[in-house]
Parts: structure tokens; sequence; C-alpha cells
């Protein structure tokens, strides 16, 4: 990922405890964002506020994710929700791809 | 490229003239990432390959529909107000979207024809052949962080655009 501004963010754990647990979302599939040397961070922070209805603290939380692990695994959801979002993230031109929750 | 002021939920920039006109010639270049480039999904399961076609085609259908769109923004008299050494530009918070999809395409598609370098920071010495594709990728950056920048300006409470 291009860098620009480097952020300081914290992860919203808040969100994350209330994330679902497995069985509430079978069959699932997670989306993953990864990363490219082209987009620019507060570019890929702003599609994940835009995509997701994410505050930034959490968006710039995931593009971190990216930017250093090389992926981030953004939500977990249903087939067609998982589909939506791989749309959405790719019609900004980001790396994104689903893949089943094993 | 400068952000003036919010004027009934539109946004108005100044540009320069030549910076206007590198704007559209920027804009003109969309799509420059190749059709069905993206996968969507690493793995080989068989029921992959009706869901990418339909992908394919939710993105083809979505360039079509930008491609339309960039020409309509460039042609429509009223966005532009040009006078001899400059223009000013109105925008509303969606087009700055769909403006931002299209120039990020033009930068993306401009590092595939770079030959997809992978050094971070991006450092790519200047050549004849690759110069083209290298002002194109660097000057759709300078456009999208232009962009972002103003719609991080946006008042303090507002929520982000879902799609």
């Amino acid at each position: 990922m291009a860098e620009t501004a480097m952020p300081e963010v914290m992860p919203d754990i808040e969100r994350d405890e209330k994330s679902e647990t497995r069985s509430e979302k079978e069959p699932g599939y997670i989306v993953i964002c990864w990363n490219d040397p082209v987009n620019l961070m507060d570019y890929v922070t702003h599609v994940f506020q835009t995509v997701f209805g994410w505050q930034k603290p959490r968006a710039e939380f995931h593009m971190l994710q990216v930017h250093n692990q090389g992926k981030s695994v953004l939500v977990r959801e249903s087939l067609e929700k998982a589909e939506h979002y791989v749309h959405q993230l790719q019609k900004y031109s980001l790396h994104a791809t689903m893949e089943r929750d094993e | 490229m400068k952000f003036l002021r919010l004027q009934n939920d539109r946004y108005i920039f100044h540009l320069g003239k030549p910076e206007s006109e590198l704007f559209t010639l920027i804009l003109r270049l969309y799509p420059v990432i190749p059709p069905a480039h993206q996968p969507l999904s690493k793995s080989n399961e068989p029921v992959n390959e009706a869901h990418q076609r339909l992908l394919d085609e939710a993105l083809a259908e979505q360039r079509r529909e930008n491609k339309t769109l960039v020409e309509s923004f460039l042609t429509d008299a009223q966005r532009f107000q040009v006078t001899d050494a400059a223009a000013h530009m109105t925008v509303t918070a969606g087009e700055m979207e769909f403006l931002l999809q299209v120039l990020n395409d033009v930068r993306v598609g401009s590092w595939l024809l770079l030959g997809s370098p992978t050094a971070e920071p991006l450092e790519i010495a200047p050549t004849n052949p690759n110069a083209p594709h290298l002002w194109a990728m660097e000057l759709a950056a300078m456009f999208q962080m232009n962009l972002i920048r103003t719609l991080n300006k946006k008042p303090p409470g507002a929520e982000p655009k879902t799609s």
C-alpha cells in the first residue's frame, strides 16, 4: 500500500466483541483485503468507511492490518453479502476477495 | 486543486487552467484497468465460476456507467466556471465518490501497465516508455488526495455514507 500519513489508531474492540459468533452466520464467507503497493493508505481508509459505514478508527485499524500484515479479514458474512462487499471494494479497485470460512 | 467552500451541499474547487486541463485528461483515460481483472476468490471451488461471471458483469456494467458519467461530468456547462486563468469546479459528495473510483482506476491501471512494480514506496525511474503511465499514476493520486482531504473536512458528527 502506498504510504501517506501514518495514522495513530486503536482497534475498535467494543465492535469486535459484539461480532456475531460463527454459528449465527453459517455458512460463512470472509471478505479479505490484500496489500498492494499502489492503493493509497488514506484512500483505503476512506473506502472502508464508505463501504462498511465504519468510523475512521476502525477503518484505519483494518487499513494498517492490510499494510503491515499483507491482508485483513474485514467481515464474515453470508455468500450473498460477501459477494456484495467484494463487488463494492473492487468497484473502488481495491484488491479484495472472499473465501469460505472453514 | 484547492477546496474553496461548501455551498448548498456542493463542494467548490479552484483549479488553475493547466491543472483543470490535466484533470480532464486524467479522467478521459478511464477505464485503464483491464476487464475481468480481479478474482472473486483465490480458492478453486466450482461454485465460484458462476459467481465470478456475475462479478465480472457487474463490474463491466459499473465501468460503462462510470464512462458515461465521466463524459457527462466533463461536458456539463454548469460544472466548470472557466475564466482565462482558472476554473471553479462544483461537485456533490456523491460525485466525489464517483471521481475517486475513476481516479483510482487510472492509478491502479497505470501501475499495471508499468508491470505492477512491487517496491514500496513506489520508486520507479522514469523512462520514455513508462513516463506516460507514471505521470498518470502520480497525477491521479494527487487529485485523489485532494478529494479525500476535502471529504474528511465534513462537519463533526457527520456519518460516513454507506453504499
